[in-house]
């Protein structure tokens, strides 16, 4: 094959596109040398051309968008339920997803561009794990599960537990991340979500925030502040919730709140912001987030 | 590792063999001479490599051409009616929607699958914006994209549209 003039071409690929899951995990259980599960290769494709992945003896890839039944949006028993490869353009589409989490909807709207949303899919933006990675604060403090299939059996856990580090995830080898479910949240409960970047569309997040409450105007029973690019994984920061609960949301709370959060985190210094800066935005962030949510419970 | 694909390209049938480690638009650039197809950043970043797959905006740099197969593809080549112009990108033209061109089948394919969806009256310019995030023009500033677009759509709601 001819390449272009300065292309970084792609390493020798096998390429599988099983049709049913068993088929997926019975070839994942016996695959030799090097491989890679993919679905949108959003993240694939431009890990292995800019060098940041390198498979001098090539790779098997595993297409999993071959499996209908990893595909798709459903509300079963009072959760939601997506596939792992359900595309990003899907979530913002999905009537369940706009009537009951629509913070995920908005969080998908900023992600990528239209074209990258029509391919990438919420099941690889978690399993590549990024700090940034821009499904996963909302899916945080939706209280998500994740589920995972090998060969052998079904495993499940909760999202605040699925990332180890940047890139690095519980899953384990020869395994296909399957679903990701929350509960259907309830009228006495709002979520909210907002980001910042260098512009509002089409960049990687300085930080993105999400918060969750439940209660009502008198008193807050639950909360749940999550964030993004603020630490190695996208994270859960349980120390605020102590603040909140059993109180009257009023200013002074959600400020303590929004404090408590902000300093509960460790931002380093990149290209895109200093960890002041993001500490900064992370309190102002959060109480904001905190002060609308309160008002969608009233 | 050889695959081959078949593909519905600009509405002709067509059976190709592909490499594995080859994407979307390495196949049409290199094997079927769709030219319109623009490569740039290799990485998602600039919508010059859109193509519409199964009526939707994708970046070819990043899907595998064996990802493709069994999909409906449209390329900018096949807008045209024999000799004569989509009437988008007549608008383009008209409007001055281009400088250098190379963003333009990009744009094209984008603001084309925005208009044959769109219903109702003038597309504003909020929703042109939004949905052409994923293309980067570095000559034109975008305006007279936008109002080409909008023309393309007016076209359209006048009876001139394939
Ligand atoms: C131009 C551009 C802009 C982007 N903007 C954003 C943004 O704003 N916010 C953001 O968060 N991300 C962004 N991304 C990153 C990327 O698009 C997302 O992370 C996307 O959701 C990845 O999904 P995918 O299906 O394409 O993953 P793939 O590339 O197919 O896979 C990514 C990784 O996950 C693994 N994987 C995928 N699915 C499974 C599975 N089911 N089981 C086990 N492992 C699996 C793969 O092995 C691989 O390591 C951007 C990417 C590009 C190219
Ligand atoms: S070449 Fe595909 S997005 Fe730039
Ligand atoms: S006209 Fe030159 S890049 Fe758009």
């Amino acid at each position: 094959m001819n390449q272009f003039i300065g292309s970084r071409a792609l390493p020798d690929l096998v390429y599988h596109r099983p049709g049913t899951m068993d088929d997926l995990l019975g070839l994942v259980k016996g695959i030799e040398g090097e491989y890679r599960v993919v679905a949108g290769c959003t993240d694939f494709i431009p890990a292995i051309r800019g060098g940041k992945w390198r498979f001098a003896d090539g790779i098997n890839v595993v297409d999993i968008r071959g499996v209908k039944a990893l595909s798709g949006i459903r509300e079963e028993k009072g959760e939601i339920v997506m596939g792992a490869a359900t595309r990003l353009s899907d979530i913002l589409v999905s009537p369940v997803i706009r009537e009951k989490a629509p913070v995920l909807a908005d969080a998908v709207s900023q992600m990528a561009s239209p074209q990258v949303r029509n391919t990438a899919t919420v099941g690889g933006n978690l399993c590549m794990a990024s700090p940034a990675a821009d499904t996963a604060p909302p899916l945080l403090v939706l209280d998500a599960k994740v589920a995972w299939r090998t060969a052998d059996g079904e495993e499940t856990t909760p999202l605040n537990k699925f990332f180890l580090g940047p890139g690095a995830t519980v899953l384990p080898p020869r395994s296909v991340l399957t679903e990701i479910r929350f509960p259907a949240p309830g009228p006495d409960e709002a979520a909210r979500r907002t980001r910042m970047g260098q512009r509002t569309a089409f960049v990687c997040s300085i930080i993105s925030v999400a918060v969750w409450l439940r209660g009502g105007p008198e008193k807050i029973e639950a909360a749940r502040i999550a964030m993004g690019a603020v630490a190695p994984t996208p994270i859960l920061i349980t120390a605020a919730e102590s603040v909140l609960i059993g109180k009257k949301p009023n200013e002074a709370t959600l400020a303590e709140a929004a404090k408590t959060a902000a300093s509960n985190i460790a931002p380093i210094d990149d290209l895109r912001a200093t960890a002041d800066y993001r500490k900064s935005l992370a309190e102002t962030l959060t109480r904001r987030l905190l002060a609308a949510c309160v008002g969608d419970l009233a | 590792m050889k695959i081959t694909v078949h593909y519905t390209i600009n509405s002709k049938a067509c059976d190709l063999e592909v490499d594995a480690g080859e994407t979307l638009l390495e196949a049409l650039r290199n094997r079927l001479k769709l030219t319109s197809v623009h490569r740039s950043c290799e990485e998602g970043e600039c919508g010059a490599c859109t193509v519409l797959l199964n009526g939707e905006p994708v970046n070819s740099c990043l899907m595998l051409a064996a990802a493709a197969d069994g999909a409906d593809i449209l390329t900018t080549e096949g807008l045209m009616r024999g000799d004569q112009r989509h009437p988008i990108m007549d608008a383009f033209v008209d409007l001055h929607g281009m400088q250098c061109g190379f963003c333009t089948p990009g744009l094209l394919m984008t603001g084309y699958s925005l208009v044959r969806k769109a219903n109702g009256g003038d597309l504003d310019e909020a929703t042109i914006r939004q949905s052409i995030e994923g293309n980067l023009c570095r000559c034109t500033g975008y305006m007279n994209i936008v109002k080409a677009i909008q023309e393309a759509k007016r076209r359209k709601d006048a009876g001139d549209w394939w």
